[in-house]
């Protein structure tokens, strides 16, 4: 009881960090989609929690983020891809411009600040490839900062002015 | 591992990223010492974690919609029947509320009485709820999959039963039939955001159309259902999200069964004279309908 009561607290205090990582996959481009990600996986780790044997758990925040990458991978392969908005920060036209796996990996080191070795478990794959990934990411990010997008330009110049009030 | 050794491009990497231990981040210092270009790679990696940091700073700040409040406590739960929130009036309440209603509708001046009257008796009545409340939760739930009593704030039932209320009777209860079930699914997509009509024929509700109603914060959805057992019901939506924390227990009017919950996002109302059965298939059959 007092280890499902410390499960589900560990779960709401995940859910920030993981609502701007799905925003992020996303490129701020489907909040609504986004927040709908995360429900699906709070819903998932918790049902996967609860069928392991109690201490199968090793590491939720692993597990959660997973269960959103995959979810998003799949809902991402049957839709439109999102692009972001002109009044959106350049960063997220850059982002949108990279291959899921490649924003994947990034956002999972560079916002969430998990290591090489558990981005790897996230992403169903190994650390060399997960590092590839990364640094592919960065150069392409890197390159696009030289040579941005007309729409990524837009976006730069009208990003200080507008700003989405909610 | 000797200073002089290669330095490539992963050992950057890693080094942003605090992968390397002291021996090695020591390495890659002396080597970005003497190695401006790297430098400048490294420097602009920095710059990218803290571009993406900064673009999304502001959502960990912002509240979280209660939809994904919620879902962490009625997931553990599986069945939606643990989320959902059950109000029922009790008779002893009823007269209050009725009182209400009969203040409201016969539009005699000095009602500023009646109301207080009224609210008092709520607030009254909300204490002993309260308290059966945590009568009833306090000693019986350990055994019980770990679930928090979820209230919702009062603003949302009060809307969808005042939306009930007046559209549900009435002569005109729908803006668009269920005939034009396209047009009205178009509509309700593009102000409320929810698209989705949910078929709850096998609890023995047929829609009958809907409308769109002020919701608390936004606009909402109203969706008649007609019941062969009883009046029409009526499932209301909102966008959820922002709403104050509640400070009584939700209540219904008498002889109205309300059942609420969230999901993808929205906060839904299932009310109507419905038997407890009913509105519990009706609402879980319409919960699953809408994170499909």
């Amino acid at each position: 009881m007092g280890q499902a009561e410390d499960f589900e607290e560990t779960l709401e205090r995940l859910t920030p960090g993981l609502r701007r990582y799905a925003r992020a996959l996303l490129c701020g481009a489907a909040n609504d989609l986004a927040d709908e990600l995360v429900q699906t996986a709070l819903q998932t780790t918790a049902d996967e929690a609860r069928h392991d044997a109690p201490g199968a758990v090793l590491d939720i925040r692993v597990d959660l983020y997973a269960s959103l990458t995959h979810a998003a991978q799949r809902r991402l392969r049957s839709a439109a891809p999102h692009r972001p908005s002109l009044r959106q920060p350049a960063i997220m036209h850059r982002l949108a411009d990279l291959p899921f796996e490649e924003r994947e990996t990034l956002l999972l080191v560079a916002l969430e600040g998990f290591t090489y070795e558990e981005v790897a478990r996230i992403a169903r794959t190994d650390r060399p490839v997960a590092l590839m990934r990364l640094m592919r990411a960065r150069s392409a990010l890197t390159a696009l900062d030289r040579h941005p997008s007309p729409g990524a330009d837009a976006g730069r110049r009208s990003g200080p002015h507008l700003r989405v009030v909610k | 591992m000797s200073p002089g050794e290669h330095v490539d491009e992963s050992d950057l990497h890693g080094f942003v990223d605090g992968e390397l231990d002291a021996e090695n981040r020591r390495r890659i210092e002396d080597h970005l010492h003497n190695h401006a270009e790297d430098a400048a790679l490294v420097e602009g990696w920095r710059r990218q974690n803290a571009a993406l940091r900064a673009a999304f700073a502001q959502t960990v700040k912002e509240p979280l919609p209660s939809g994904l409040r919620t879902a962490s406590v009625t997931s553990l739960t599986r069945s939606f029947g643990s989320g959902v929130n059950w109000a029922r009036f009790s008779p002893s309440k009823g007269a209050s509320l009725r009182a209400m209603r009969r203040s409201d509708t016969s539009r005699r001046p000095p009602r500023r009485p009646a109301i207080v009257m009224s609210l008092v008796t709520l607030l009254a009545g909300a204490v002993v709820a309260g308290a059966a409340l945590l009568a009833f939760t306090g000693p019986a739930s350990p055994p019980a999959a770990p679930q928090r009593v979820v209230i919702e704030p009062p603003g949302l039932l009060a809307h969808a039963q005042l939306a009930y209320q007046t559209y549900a009777q009435d002569m005109r209860p729908v803006e668009i039939g269920a005939d034009h079930k396209a047009e009205l699914s178009t509509w309700l997509g593009e102000r409320v955001g929810f698209a989705r009509l949910p078929d709850l024929s096998a609890a023995g509700l047929e829609l009958v159309g809907g409308r769109l109603v002020p919701g608390v914060l936004a606009p909402a959805g109203l969706l008649i259902y007609r019941s062969a057992a009883s009046g029409p019901a009526a499932l209301y939506f909102e966008r959820a999200g922002g709403e104050r924390p509640p400070a009584a227990p939700p209540k219904t009017a008498p002889g109205l069964a309300a059942v609420e919950w969230r999901a993808a996002g929205f906060a839904f109302v299932l009310i109507g004279p419905l038997a407890a059965e009913v509105a519990r298939a009706a609402s879980e059959s319409a919960a699953a309908q809408a994170i499909r």
